[in-house]
């Protein structure tokens, strides 16, 4: 089968792309392998280590908790020094030969036995019993190290994203394989002695052994495969390293904890599973079958939740519910031992070991490894080795060091005497249970905050806010004023001169202005204020350098303007030149700029009003400056208008942000308005954004849930400004979260109409090479909205990383939209902004663009 | 004041700048049909996200002037766009000097390195 047909068929089971194909169809049947040999030798294991004494079965655990350490050690050299390929073939070549010899040892002691050399049966009954624990230890050996390789495996094809993708079509591989393995124990007991079983193994092993080569050999000629992580040649990974990762990482401590807990619980179910078993008194075909049958239904019930809910579940709950389901299901489950009679023991035990299995095989799996995902690769190959091997190993001799304290604390070897019974130990286990799950649900909710916190830190700001940028770098009133004193000069010594005393009031008159400005000193001699003022024009005669750099001057200035006769001559000159009907333009500008400098009073007022009216861009750029000074409330109407001007407008926002909240009303009725002009109104959300409080932002929300498609651009701006000025402002979410359908329905209908051969909607200009631009821009828009209502500084960043970041930052973006969004808005924005071929993501518009039309904010 | 477009096609093919070639003034009174931020706006909208400012032939620009310019900056960034400005007069560059627009704006002499300067991160 080719590639593309391959795809084909992968597609309508699993969310993978066309490269994907094969890495992740060999990881599957690799997870699937080691799953089924690992599910023949666990019934046959388990039921070994139930049929010796109970007060034994910790040491089992034990003895694996203390060696395991060691054989990691010796693991992680393997893995270091080997090329991964020797290194996997190798391993598997020693588990097969190893499950031989077990089978031999066992095999002598079964009573059917007709092995002809009898001298060696003596001693192999005497070490029947170390053998089993012997054989429980390799056994969790064989599959730490085979699921270690395996999710390696896993990390070198995947990044994030992918893996989160991919994650539950590998799981299931692992599930059908427990299901296979189970079924062929289950049946085969009866028919064959269990310990005949052990060598089915070593025949699937080296099937196993033949897919790993292909696995490699796909690695090496695909770009994945060169970009992941290779260990430096001769670069060991031993067990202190590995131990030092998790120590030195506050985010590995806190996993290790979670998965150790989980370890705990884990184990003290099972011997409260194992105490039941027991005291069945089944022979040990039948408890192996019992076992297998178990195992079986698990997985089959692990098989149906895992297909049904895993993937729904961390699709639409987050990783945060993912993880707290298995704890909560357990501590309820635990708590229901106390209320059982001793009859229904068996039923519960079953229930309550099944429900850990399931939940550990499912959910938790594939949660704990997605939890690995932000960990840098280098280090994530140290510790998870240690946590998978060591801390897992910890949490299960933990579980077992307290069951043998409690079985001869607390006397659980008294169930058999007449008067107690089965259900004393069971219900003393279950406080313990209780308790580690509490700790359980603690961690779970610690690491999901620095599980998002390491997401986050690998996210980086591709560019900065342009808005915050231009404001902690320039001062715009003062740049405006530089620009027109520097133009004023060049038409009116007057306006020249009122525009320096300007800069000189607000000590932004620096030496390299000044030297600017000092290139025409001689025009600015000959002119100075003649004709504006008589009044001793000694001061300007002197360099303007000089003159302004003087401190005196500053003081001069002041005073000049406080002086009656300055008033006076100031108010004459304006009755003058506003009295005039043929005054000049430059006469205009002129009285308009010194109404900005008089102190207030109504026979300027009217002047101004005038001025206001004026055609001239520039006469008028003036007028709304002294308009900004005085505030008269009368002047708003005329003001208003002057948005609509694009001459003008910025200066008109300016005026009108000088206002302040008290004309919010005022411009929340212009900007209703539908008879306004549109240009006005276009103009108005700025202004607000700048005002900035709490009613600003909800009559933008307002304004933005009337769904005017002509003002959104300039309504989405300002909100997003004011967000950005003003964190304690809220904005309605209900209203946010409809603005953010509305234009994600507006992007399906487009992409849905291409995908037709039709343009979006009729009349309107969005299809052909505009088309993308405009979903961009709809995009941005959505990405503006979101950062209203979540974290502004996550959402900027995702998008910047969508936009233009590397595969995986882009992937990193989306795991984290995929924890911080509401469950409709990660479900209808993904098929937009994911990586997708335009044929998949039609198919995704298509089924959920039905439900987006009757989403609900 | 008069702005004429040309395209300029970076080796990649995926980043095309736009140059615009402005003649005259940027000020108030010397307005034209529309200005430089509307221009920049309606580019943006047809996806282009790399501008390049020719003022080799601006004599002057005002405080509007200057408002259309960091208008037409913040519009583009804020998309993850570039805006590049080449050729400004030693007068104007002094202004900008001045009042720290030159924190801002990436300033170039020559055009060729401009839009060289377009490729890189």
């Amino acid at each position: 089968m080719n590639d593309a047909r391959l795809y084909r068929v992968l597609k309508k089971f699993a969310d993978v792309r066309p490269d994907e194909v094969r890495p992740a169809l060999f990881l599957f049947f690799q997870f699937f392998l080691i799953t089924f040999t690992f599910y023949i030798i666990k019934a046959v294991k388990e039921s070994f280590v139930i049929g010796v004494n109970p007060a034994w079965w910790p040491f089992a655990d034990l003895i694996t908790a203390v060696l395991i350490g060691f054989v990691i050690a010796f693991n992680a050299r393997l893995l270091a020094r080997l090329p991964r390929r020797k290194y996997a073939s190798s391993t598997l070549i020693f588990f097969a030969s190893n499950l031989v010899f077990f089978w031999f040892v066992f095999w002598l002691n079964t009573p059917q036995k007709t092995f002809p050399i009898s001298s060696l049966l003596p001693l192999a009954q005497l070490s029947y019993v170390p053998f089993v624990f012997i054989f429980s230890l390799w056994s969790d050996i064989f599959i730490a190290m085979s699921v270690t390789q395996f999710w390696i495996g896993v990390s070198d094809f995947f990044n994030p994203h992918q893996a989160k993708r991919i994650i539950g079509f590998l799981v299931t591989g692992g599930l059908l394989g427990g299901i296979g393995g189970s079924l062929l124990t289950s049946r085969l007991a009866h028919l064959i002695n269990p310990v005949n079983l052990i060598l089915v193994c070593p025949v699937i092993l080296m099937l196993m052994l033949f897919l790993v080569n292909l696995l490699h050999k796909e690695r090496e000629t695909t770009r994945a495969g060169s970009e992941a992580y290779q260990p430096r040649p001769g670069a060991g990974i031993g067990y202190l390293e590995s131990f030092r990762a998790v120590l030195g990482d506050r985010y590995l401590r806190i996993l290790a904890g979670v998965l150790a807990s989980a370890m705990v619980i884990g184990q003290l179910v099972k011997y409260q599973f194992n105490f039941m078993v027991k005291a069945q008194g089944w022979d040990n075909s039948t408890q192996t079958s019992f076992l297998a049958t178990f195992f079986l239904a698990i997985l089959v019930l692990s098989t149906v939740f895992h297909l049904a809910t895993t993937g729904q579940v961390l699709k639409k709950f987050g990783i945060r519910l993912a993880l707290l389901i298995a704890p909560s299901v357990l501590l309820l489950g635990s708590l229901a031992v106390f209320l059982i009679p001793v009859s229904g023991l068996l039923v519960w035990a079953c229930l309550i070991r099944g429900s850990e299995r399931a939940f550990d095989t499912t959910i938790s799996q594939s949660v704990r490894e997605l939890l690995y995902i932000p960990v840098p690769a280098d280090i994530k190959y140290k510790a998870k080795m240690f946590i998978d091997m060591f801390v897992n190993k910890f949490g299960a001799g933990l579980g077992a060091a307290l069951y043998f304290l409690c079985y001869h604390a607390l006397f659980f070897a008294t169930y058999q005497q007449p008067g107690s019974n089965i259900g004393v130990p069971i219900r003393d286990l279950g406080i313990l249970v209780v308790g580690f799950t509490l700790i359980w649900i603690i961690l779970v909710w610690i690491i999901y905050a620095e599980y998002l916190g390491a997401v986050k830190r690998d996210l980086l700001r591709k560019w900065q806010d342009a808005h915050g940028v231009v404001k902690q770098h320039v001062d715009m009133d003062v740049t405006r004023l530089i620009f027109d004193t520097v133009q004023s000069r060049e038409k009116s010594s007057t306006l020249y001169v009122m525009n320096l005393f300007q800069l000189v009031k607000r000590e932004k008159l620096t030496p390299e202005l000044m030297e600017i400005l000092d290139y025409q000193e001689n025009e600015m001699k000959a002119r100075s204020m003649d004709a504006l003022l008589d009044v001793g024009g000694e001061a300007f005669f002197r360099g303007v350098g000089e003159t302004l750099s003087d401190k005196e001057f500053e003081v001069q200035v002041g005073e000049i303007m406080a002086l009656d006769s300055f008033k006076l001559v100031m108010g004459k000159r304006l009755a003058e030149i506003t009295g005039k009907k043929t005054a000049t333009e430059v006469e205009r500008m002129e009285a308009a700029r010194l109404i900005g400098q008089m102190e207030p009073s109504p026979d300027i007022y009217h002047p101004l009003e005038d001025l206001l009216r004026d055609p001239s861009p520039d006469v008028l750029n003036y007028a709304l400056g002294s308009a900004a000074v005085h505030l008269r409330k009368e002047h708003v109407p005329l003001i208003i208008p002057l948005l609509g001007n694009p001459m003008n407008r910025q200066v008109a926002q300016d005026a009108l942000e000088a206002y302040g909240p008290r004309i919010e009303d005022v411009l929340r009725k212009h900007l209703q308005d539908a008879g306004e002009r549109l240009e006005v109104r276009q103009a108005i959300p700025e202004v607000l954004a700048r005002i900035g409080d709490q009613k600003a932002a909800d009559v933008l929300t307002g304004e933005l849930g009337r769904g005017e498609e002509e003002l959104e651009q300039e309504l989405i701006d300002a909100l997003y400004k004011i967000r950005s000025s003003a964190p304690k402002v809220r904005f309605k979410p209900a209203k946010i979260k409809a603005a953010i359908l509305s234009l994600i329905r507006r992007n399906y209908e487009a992409l849905l109409a291409e995908g037709d051969g039709r343009a979006e909607g009729e009349g309107r200009s969005v299809s052909g090479p505009n088309m993308k631009a405009v979903l961009d821009l709809r995009t941005k828009r959505i990405f503006d909205l979101l950062a209203l209502i979540h974290p502004s500084e996550d959402i900027v960043k995702a998008y910047q990383n969508i936009l233009q970041g590397s595969k995986k930052s882009g992937d990193y973006s989306l795991e984290l939209l995929d924890n911080i969004l509401d469950r409709d808005l990660k479900t209808y924005l993904s098929p937009l902004i994911e990586d997708l071929p335009p044929d998949e993501r039609i198919r995704r518009l298509k089924k959920l663009a039905g439900g987006l039309g009757q989403a609900r904010p | 004041m008069d702005i004429k477009t040309r395209d300029y096609i970076v080796a990649d093919g995926n980043n095309n700048v736009i140059i615009f070639d402005i003649d005259g003034e940027i000020r108030r009174s010397d307005m034209t049909d529309a200005t430089l931020h509307q221009l920049v706006k309606a580019q943006l909208e047809r996806g282009r996200r790399d501008f390049l400012l020719n003022f080799e032939k601006v004599e002057f620009v005002d405080s509007f002037g200057v408002g259309e310019i960091l208008a037409s900056y913040i519009s583009i960034s804020n998309l993850g766009g570039k805006l590049k400005l080449v050729r400004i007069s030693k007068r104007l560059y002094l202004i900008f000097q001045v009042t720290n627009l030159i924190r801002i704006l990436s300033i170039y002499e020559d055009e060729a390195a401009a839009l060289e300067s377009f490729g890189k991160p």
